[in-house]
């Protein structure tokens, strides 16, 4: 009976799926946190620093998610600098700084849709620079910047698949493990429809918040 | 600002992101040099097998990456073309299809790919079984992208067209696929470089391509964190250099065009100051 190999490894494709909702959490969070504080070093940096942040954005959007993730395995592992064995971990730190890089992008094209008139009109008014930031610029820029971070969370959901490569116990890496003792089609239809469940629901919420966005423009 | 901040910070305009990568290949020398590094780490990379090694991976991946966007390219337009203007059965199987193989994770399709054809008697080379999966992928995004630039063309050019007695297929083919690809450039140039990097995920079924051929080079050598940097400054400087070219051809193209980006990963449409 079709779903018969689902229902008996129902509690492996449950822990899979929390764990693929954690990587994408918790590498979201940690790429805002990269994302807000490169784009406005991109920014107010100086020189140096602002093209030090462009050097970053540029060289992790350029380069393969699988690269990085195979790159922070190793250099993490016991026998190099031993800070983790953990590919859950892994995985959230490596999606995180890759995913920071677009959000680093998203935030800054955000940050100069800010009218400078508001800037200078804060800072008459008496607010110090980072007053000004985070309470007149940051605000206003990530309320454009939603529809393009919704964007990038769907991209990220889709990533973390990669994180089975480095052994994560994800709903992909499951899904194959199942698949490989049982040969049935069924693990490879639980996948489909796990990631569908994530990314189709986020991508409807997207595409409403894009028209209403374009609207109130 | 100081002359010499200035004079940095204009270069760095200049060289972009290369700048940095010089910076960062200067300082592992300097510390593979002062001893800071390990050395024995580094030496395979000053004897050439190595390189031709690495090349030869990268003639895979390119391989790949060519023929997926060829593909890609030549099915995006009449699944476009589908979702915009096919009968109410037809449109609603292509619109299922582009929405769903774009909500699936790349890696899901290749694996999906290698465990399931040969079941249905097609065997397909890994390297071809990985390229159909960035095929399937690919062209779904691209369809998206074809579609967008397409509804981006005022309705007026249609209309004329027609009335000026050409038929539907000129009137896409002469007046409206010429300003929507124009318009589309940056956001395929974007959904390239999303394809050389997804190459590397056919390691993973086996196929002898550049991150493949890295880790048998680093299972050899004993040195995966250093082969794992130079694949990455590879990927770096071929993709780039992509998104350099796009740039320059979004900024030569003439001011009334206005360029249209849809990327799946791309983030300009939010601002242009």
């Amino acid at each position: 009976m079709f779903g018969e190999v689902i229902l008996d490894n129902l509690d492996s494709f449950g822990q899979a799926y929390v764990t693929t909702v954690v990587l994408a959490v918790a590498a979201m969070a940690l790429a805002l946190a990269i994302g807000t504080v490169a784009a406005s070093i991109r920014v107010w940096g100086s020189p140096i620093a602002s093209g030090a942040a462009g050097f970053y954005v540029e060289f992790f959007r350029n380069t393969p998610l699988l690269v990085q993730l195979f790159f922070y395995a190793t250099l993490f592992a016991p026998l190099n600098l031993g800070i983790t064995s953990d590919p859950v971990i892994v995985a959230i730190i490596g999606l995180g700084i890759y995913t920071g890089a677009f959000v680093t992008e998203a935030i800054r094209s955000g940050i100069l849709a800010v009218d400078p008139r508001q800037l200078e009109a804060a800072r008459s008014l008496g607010l110090s620079q980072v007053q000004t930031l985070r309470l007149v610029v940051l605000p206003q820029a990530f309320r454009t910047v939603i529809p393009p971070l919704g964007n990038l969370s769907i991209a990220l959901v889709k990533n973390t698949s990669i994180a089975s490569a480095i052994s994560a116990r994800e709903i992909l890496f499951v899904g194959l493990l199942v698949q490989s003792r049982t040969f049935s089609l069924e693990p490879f239809v639980a996948i489909l429809a796990a990631y569908w469940s994530l990314t189709i629901p986020l991508s409807i919420a997207v595409s409403r918040l894009e028209r209403r966005m374009a609207f109130s423009r | 600002m100081t002359a010499a901040a200035r004079a940095i910070g204009s270069g760095s305009r200049r060289l972009g992101a290369y700048l940095g990568l010089a910076v960062l290949v200067a300082l592992v020398i300097g510390l593979v040099a002062i001893g800071v590094l390990p050395e024995n780490r580094w030496a395979p990379f000053a004897d050439a097998r190595v390189w031709q090694f690495l090349g030869e991976g990268l003639w895979a991946t390119a391989q790949m990456g060519v023929a997926a966007l060829v593909a890609s390219l030549i099915l995006s337009v009449p699944l476009a073309l589908a979702r915009l203007g096919a009968p109410r059965p037809l449109r609603v199987v292509v619109v299922a299809w582009i929405e769903l193989v774009r909500a699936t994770p790349v890696l899901a399709l290749l694996m999906g790919i290698l465990l399931y054809l040969p079941r249905t008697g097609l065997n397909l080379p890994p390297i071809w079984a990985a390229t159909l999966g960035l095929t399937i992928y690919t062209s779904a995004v691209l369809a998206e992208i074809v579609r967008a630039g397409i509804v981006s063309i005022p309705r007026g050019e249609v209309e004329a067209a027609r009335s000026l007695g050409l038929s539907y297929a000129a009137t896409m083919r002469l007046v409206i696929l010429p300003q929507a690809l124009a318009r589309m450039t940056p956001a395929m140039v974007s959904q390239l470089i999303t394809l050389v990097k997804d190459t590397s995920l056919a390691s993973i079924i086996a196929v002898p391509e550049l991150l493949g051929f890295a880790r048998s080079t680093f299972t050899f050598y004993g040195n995966p964190v250093e082969t794992l940097f130079v694949v990455a400054c590879i990927f770096f400087v071929i993709c780039y250099t992509l998104s350099r070219i796009s740039r320059r051809l979004e900024l030569s193209r003439p001011r009334d065009v206005t360029p249209l980006v849809l990327g799946e990963e791309d983030l300009q449409p939010v601002a242009r100051p």
